[in-house]
C-alpha cells in the first residue's frame, strides 16, 4: 500500500490536484482512499459530486468517539474512491491539530487505512505538529509539494520541506520527499522556477499542471477534469500524473533553502 | 508571545501557578474554585491541599472542582465544559465562584474571562498559565489581586465604611506552610503591642462578605516582600499603606514594632520596651547553650545570615568548623515567638549531638 501526502500554499490547487488524481488512480482499477485534513472540509467535494460529506469531527461533535462506525464517517464517491474528510472544530476556538491526530486514530482504530494507494490533501501550511500527523507516525511516507512559480507558494513548499528534514532524523521515520507538482498560475518561466526550486531542495518536478479553464468548468459542475471531461488534454495531464505517482520509488530527504535564497531563485526567472 | 522567562530553578516558590492561585482561593471558605482544564489538574492540587490542610489540624475538604476537560474539549474548545461547570457551581449558591485557567486551555486559546463575564453569576477569574513564565508566586500574587477587586471601594461619605484606625490586615499568608496559625498568632501579639487588632486575614479562612473588609484597615501587613505588587495594587485601590513582610530576627522584630508604630501614628517606645524584655527572658531561658560549639551552613550572602547570626550571638554559642551544624527551618521562623521555637529546635539538636 502507497501512502502518498500533498501539501502546499492554501489555495495552491491542492485539492483540485487530490481529487483528480484520485480519480485517475481509481480509472486504473486501483482501491483508493482519500482523506481531506483541512477543517475546510473541500477536499472530497469533486469526488462526491459536489457533496460536503460529514466529517470526522462532525460526527465526534455530536456523539462522541465511542460508537463511531466506518459508515458514518466514510463515503463513496467517482470510481469507488473512498472519501474521508477530517474537519475540525469552528474558526477561532479549540485545537484543528489535535482534532487531525484523533481522526488518524478514529480510522486507524476502524480499520480505514488499507487499500491500493492512501491520498492525504492537508491544508497549506504546517502550523503545528498536529497538521504534521501524516507526516508521522508511519502514515503518509511520500509527500508532493504543490506549488506554483509565486513566491509565496514556493517559501509555503519549502517550509514543508524543513518539516520533512526535522521528521527523516527520527529513528523510526520513513517520511520522504517524493517530488514537486507545479499547478500552473501562467507565470511567465514558471515551469523553469519550479524546476530549478525542486533540484534545488533535492527534488525533482514530476509533472507540470498547466492552467486550463477546463478546471473551473468541471468544478463549477461539481466533477473532478477526468469524470466531467475524461476525453480532454487536461484529463490526460491528470493521468500522467497519476501514471508517475502509482510507480515512483524516488524519494529523497529535502535540502530546505534559506529565505534569501529562495528570494535570488525567484529573481532569475522573472 | 509571553515575554515572562521561567523559573530557572525548582523551588518552593517557583512551580505551578495554578497552585499559587489556589492556595489563595480555598482561603475563602464559602467559595468554590473551579480549575478549567483535565481532571488531572484539579487532582494533584485537590491532594496537596488535602494534606497541608491536614497537616495543620483543619479537617476541612478544599471546594475544588474541574470542569473535566476532554480530548473532545481541547479540539473543540473547552468553553462549553467550562459554562457547563459553572452553572453546576452555581447551583449550590456559594458565596463566590472562582475560575482558574490551565496551561492547556491557555494553549488551545478558550476566552475564559469572556466564559465567566457571560456566566449571570458572580466568577471571579485568575489566569493560571503556569507555562507563559508564571510560578507559584505568580499564581498567589494574581489570586490576591483577583480577589481584592471583589471588595467594595471605600465608601466616600464619612462614617459609612470608612477606615478604621487601630486596625490592620495581614496580606498573603502563606496557607501552606505548616506554621501559619503559630505566625498568625506571633503577629497578632506583636500589634496588640500597640493596641492594634487584626481586621482581615487576606485570604485565610474568611468568607466573601469579609473581602469587603479589606480596605477598612489602615494598615496592611504583607507576608513576604515578593507580595510587594499586591501591597502596591491595595494602596491603589483604597489608599491602605503596607509594610513589606512579617517580622523576622531580634532586631527585625523590632523594627516591625517600630514601622507599624510609625505608619499607625503611634509612639512605640512602650511596645519597644515590652518586646526587648520579652526577648531577653527568652534568651535568657536558653542560657545552657551558652559557649556550645555550633557550625552554620548557610552561606554570607543568604538575607537570613545575618538574622541567623544576631541570634547565634545573643545567645552565646561559638562559632566553630567543629561545631553541630545548625537547622533553620524554611521559611524563616516569624517574631520572637518563632525564634523561641527555632531556638528549642537547637537545643535538641545540640543534646542528639552531644548524646
Amino acid at each position: 500500500m502507497k501512502q502518498i501526502a500533498l501539501y502546499g500554499k492554501g489555495g495552491i490547487g491542492k485539492s483540485t490536484t487530490s481529487a483528480n488524481l484520485s480519480a485517475a488512480l481509481a480509472e486504473k482499477g486501483l482501491d483508493i482512499l482519500q482523506i481531506g485534513c483541512d477543517p475546510k472540509r473541500d477536499s472530497t467535494r469533486m469526488l462526491m459530486q459536489g457533496r460536503f460529506i460529514p466529517t470526522v469531527m462532525d460526527h465526534v461533535r455530536k456523539e462522541g468517539d465511542a460508537d463511531v462506525r466506518l459508515e458514518d464517517i466514510m463515503f463513496t464517491g467517482y470510481r469507488g474512491v473512498r472519501c474521508v474528510e477530517a474537519g475540525g472544530p469552528e474558526p477561532g476556538v479549540g485545537c484543528a491539530g489535535r482534532g487531525i491526530i484523533a481522526t488518524f486514530q478514529i480510522l486507524e482504530r476502524l480499520g480505514a487505512l488499507k487499500g491500493d494507494i492512501i491520498v492525504y490533501d492537508v491544508l497549506g501550511d504546517v502550523v503545528c505538529g498536529g497538521f504534521a500527523m501524516p507526516m508521522r507516525e508511519g502514515y503518509a511516507q511520500e509527500v508532493y509539494l504543490v506549488t506554483s512559480g509565486e513566491l509565496m507558494s514556493l517559501y509555503a513548499a519549502n517550509n514543508i520541506c524543513k518539516a520533512i528534514q526535522r521528521l527523516s532524523m527520527r529513528a523510526k521515520n520513513r517520511c520522504r520527499l517524493a517530488g514537486v507538482i507545479c499547478n500552473s498560475k501562467n507565470m511567465e518561466n514558471e515551469e523553469e522556477l519550479v524546476l530549478e526550486f525542486s533540484k534545488r531542495i533535492n527534488s525533482r518536478l514530476i509533472h507540470f499542471i498547466p492552467r486550463d479553464r477546463t478546471v473551473q468548468l468541471a468544478e463549477l459542475h461539481k466533477k473532478t477534469v477526468i469524470e466531467y471531461a475524461p476525453e480532454s488534454p487536461q484529463a490526460g495531464v491528470y493521468r500522467s500524473l497519476a501514471g508517475i505517482v502509482a510507480t515512483n520509488e524516488l524519494f529523497t530527504i529535502p535540502n530546505p533553502l534559506d529565505t534569501d535564497e529562495l528570494e535570488s531563485l525567484a529573481f532569475e526567472y522573472i | 508571545m509571553s515575554l515572562n522567562p521561567l523559573p530557572l530553578s525548582i523551588s518552593r516558590t517557583g512551580g505551578c501557578t495554578l497552585t499559587g492561585a489556589l492556595s489563595v482561593t480555598t482561603g475563602i471558605n464559602d467559595s468554590v474554585t473551579i480549575i478549567h482544564g483535565p481532571a488531572g489538574c484539579a487532582h494533584h492540587n485537590f491532594s496537596l491541599l488535602h494534606a497541608t490542610i491536614l497537616d495543620n489540624d483543619c479537617h476541612i475538604i478544599p471546594k475544588v472542582m474541574s470542569s473535566g476537560m476532554s480530548e473532545h474539549d481541547v479540539i473543540f474548545g473547552g468553553e462549553e465544559a467550562l459554562m457547563r461547570s459553572i452553572m453546576e457551581v452555581s447551583s449550590g449558591d456559594p458565596g463566590i465562584i472562582f475560575v482558574l485557567s490551565t496551561c492547556i486551555t491557555e494553549t488551545i486559546g478558550d476566552d475564559v474571562l469572556a466564559v465567566t463575564q457571560n456566566a449571570g453569576v458572580p466568577v471571579c477569574m485568575v489566569p493560571t498559565g503556569g507555562f507563559l513564565g508564571g510560578d507559584f508566586e505568580k499564581g498567589f500574587s494574581s489570586a490576591l489581586i483577583a480577589v481584592s477587586n471583589l471588595a467594595l471601594p471605600v465608601h466616600p461619605t464619612p462614617g459609612c465604611n470608612q477606615q478604621v484606625r487601630g486596625s490592620v490586615n495581614l496580606i498573603g499568608e502563606k496557607n501552606l506552610e505548616y506554621e501559619v496559625e503559630q505566625n498568625f498568632m506571633e503577629v497578632k501579639r506583636l500589634v496588640s503591642l500597640l493596641d492594634l487588632t487584626i481586621n482581615l486575614r487576606f485570604a485565610h479562612n474568611i468568607t466573601r462578605s469579609d473581602i469587603n473588609r479589606l480596605p477598612l484597615a489602615s494598615l496592611n501587613i504583607l507576608r513576604e516582600p515578593a507580595l510587594s505588587g499586591v501591597g502596591d495594587h491595595l494602596q491603589s485601590m483604597f489608599g491602605t499603606p503596607y509594610i513589606s513582610s512579617f517580622p523576622l530576627g531580634i532586631s527585625g522584630t523590632l523594627s516591625f514594632i517600630r514601622n507599624v508604630a510609625v505608619r499607625s501614628g503611634l509612639s512605640p517606645d512602650e511596645a519597644l520596651d515590652s518586646e526587648k524584655e520579652h526577648q531577653e527572658e527568652i534568651f535568657e531561658g536558653f542560657s545552657d547553650l551558652r559557649e556550645a560549639l555550633v557550625r552554620l551552613t548557610i552561606p554570607a550572602e543568604n538575607p537570613e545570615y545575618p538574622l541567623i547570626t544576631e541570634i547565634s550571638r545573643a545567645i552565646g554559642l561559638r562559632e566553630s568548623p567543629d561545631g553541630t551544624v545548625l537547622p533553620v527551618p524554611y521559611p524563616f521562623p516569624v517574631g520572637t515567638s518563632g525564634i523561641k521555637r527555632m531556638l528549642h529546635l537547637w537545643r535538641r539538636t545540640l543534646i542528639c549531638r552531644a548524646a
